[in-house]
């Protein structure tokens, strides 16, 4: 279990945490989402003790990481960002030393190696030099040398930054795997890792919690805003202008845009209009204004409110902060 | 002290692991190998290392800040310095492990200066009294862990390796030419000044003195600043 109560850290004039709590169950997966300068790895350097908190307290599995710093991070693995590794050492010798700075002693060590190696498939590159490998290897490796205390918790800071697609993919994969039997915390600027890999999603922005849902929840509490995707043919130009007025003027529409990506087919245009908050379905007062004018529909369906909208929403609400 | 020795073998290791440990040595291996074939392997002369260990001072001077320089620079660079925050090992741990792992990188680097004497032995007559040579290889070992201890500190201020090793580059020399600077000032800061300059005591020592003065004097600037290191290393957690 990890508890983070109401702690606070300032760099000089910048505050970089403004008061962050929160609890993870044991098994829980909880991701940490929020934009770069968020505030999110200088919370995990609190929770995995390499800062302290300038006011508040950690709590790792009932331990202070002010009062009983070693026997808190003892219960964790840690993985920073960008992964730093001896990148001259071999990695069985690397995951050996770590497994020393654990405490492991000559008779139990081999064990812990082995297991750490086995569990990140690192079987065929155990004698290979760290610098010669992959980044996605890297990862791997460091994701060993994290687990190879077994700690009860996981830390992981970004740990799929600057992965190709097929590495993420991987790295996704043992994530979830190494989730199954801890409690575990990753940190990402990327949703959609997020929502696959966690149950549980802590939104920060401006060193402050913004929300804290399970993914599917994140998305509901903006349910009552819909947006619907048009396809309609404009001739003219003037039938573009007409267009626009004509959908603005319609109750409980909000706003009405071109597609961001101006997508297009000749002279079938796409556009989104968004609803008002609690609006009713517009799908058919949209159809029947639009054939009423002679401009022509070929699609008309809502789009489903998703996490990304949701988190780019609770970040712009609320982006009055110190964010450096 | 948890994982302090793992951390002083890693850091060994590190040494021979990169090309620079070995660098290092034949670096050594070739300055005082000049000294010995130019200085002390003079034929008439009577066999002693007395120059050899007085020059000693210099010879650790371009080595011992190039051991050094990276001891937590590199850590700090490369962010490393987080895998051994989030371990349960203690900053002074920490610290201590890696002051252990470069002084006896530094003893394996005396090592092969060894055959200097045994030469001596072998082909020198009469062969020279083995009391001096031992107070030579005393001060040096002392010597160098001041040295090393400079640097240390000096890594721990900055990720940056080459500044660390331009500052104890000149904080050595600085305690170098301290002696001749105590001249230049007034009484009490003479009087700092002269505690504080290595020249006399490596001095005493190439003339085979063992004074327990200059062995406490040594060792316990060196623990000085391992313990400056240590709050420096500490004080990163806060900030």
């Amino acid at each position: 279990m990890v508890v983070a109560d109401n702690v606070h850290k300032s760099f000089g004039p910048v505050r970089a945490v403004r008061g962050v709590s929160f609890e993870l169950l044991p098994g829980q997966v909880a991701g940490l989402l929020g934009p770069n300068g968020a505030g999110k790895t200088t919370t995990i350097r609190m929770i995995v003790g390499c800062l302290m908190p300038d006011q508040g307290r950690v709590l790792i599995e009932g331990r202070d990481t002010a009062d009983a710093s070693a026997a808190a991070r003892a219960r964790i693995g840690y993985l920073p960002e960008s992964t730093p590794l001896y990148m001259e050492m071999r990695v069985a010798d690397y995951l050996t030393y770590r497994a020393r700075l654990y405490g492991f002693g000559r008779a139990t060590r081999k064990a812990a190696v082995d297991r750490a190696i086995e569990r990140c498939w690192l079987k065929d590159v155990r004698t290979r030099r760290i610098s010669q490998l992959s980044k996605g290897y890297k990862q791997r490796v460091g994701l060993a040398s994290a687990l190879v205390h077994n700690p009860p918790v996981l830390v992981l800071d970004e740990p799929t930054n600057g992965l190709d697609p097929t590495q993420i993919r991987e790295t996704r994969q043992l994530v979830r795997e190494l989730a199954t039997d801890r409690t575990m915390l990753l940190s990402s600027h990327i949703l959609p890792e997020v929502a696959v890999l966690c149950d549980r999603v802590i939104v920060v922005s401006g060193g402050v919690v913004r929300a804290d849902a399970p993914p599917a929840m994140l998305g509901k509490d903006n349910a009552e805003q819909v947006t619907y995707i048009v396809q309609a043919r404009i001739q003219r130009a003037a039938d573009e202008e007409k267009f626009i007025k004509l959908m603005s003027q319609l109750p409980f529409v909000d706003r009405v845009d071109r597609d961001p990506a101006r997508r297009h087919e000749g002279e079938w245009i796409e556009w989104r209009i968004d609803g008002k908050p609690g609006a009713p379905d517009l799908r058919e007062a949209i159809a029947t204004a639009s054939s009423q004018t002679g401009i022509l529909l070929r699609e008309l369906r809502t789009e489903a409110p998703n996490l990304e909208r949701a988190f780019l929403r609770l970040i712009e609400k609320t982006d009055g902060g110190t964010t450096p | 002290m948890k994982g302090c020795w793992a951390i002083a073998s890693r850091e060994l290791g590190s040494y021979f692991r990169q090309p620079a440990g070995w660098i290092i040595i034949a670096l050594y291996l070739f300055l005082t190998g000049l000294v010995f074939a130019t200085g002390v392997l003079i034929p008439g002369r009577v066999a002693s290392l007395r120059d050899f260990f007085a020059l000693s001072g210099w010879l650790l001077l371009p080595v011992a800040p190039a051991i050094s320089m990276r001891l937590v620079s590199e850590e700090l660079r490369s962010g490393t310095i987080e895998n051994l925050f989030s371990s349960p090992v203690s900053p002074a741990a920490i610290v201590i492990g890696k002051y252990l792992g470069a002084s006896i990188f530094m003893l394996t680097m005396l090592v092969p200066t060894l055959v200097y004497p045994i030469v001596l032995r072998m082909y020198a007559s009469p062969t020279p009294d083995p009391g001096p040579i031992a107070a030579g290889y005393l001060c040096l070992i002392l010597l160098g862990t001041l040295y090393l201890s400079i640097g240390l500190l000096a890594s721990t201020l900055t990720p940056n390796a080459t500044l660390a090793f331009m500052v104890t580059l000149f904080a050595i020399l600085g305690l170098m030419f301290a002696g001749t600077a105590a001249d230049w000032v007034t009484p009490p800061l003479r009087a700092v000044l002269r505690a504080l300059a290595i020249g006399p005591r490596v001095m005493d020592f190439s003339r085979g003195v063992i004074d327990t003065v200059h062995v406490v004097g040594f060792l316990s600037v060196s623990a000085f600043f391992v313990f400056l290191s240590v709050i420096c290393m500490e004080a990163r957690r806060w900030r």
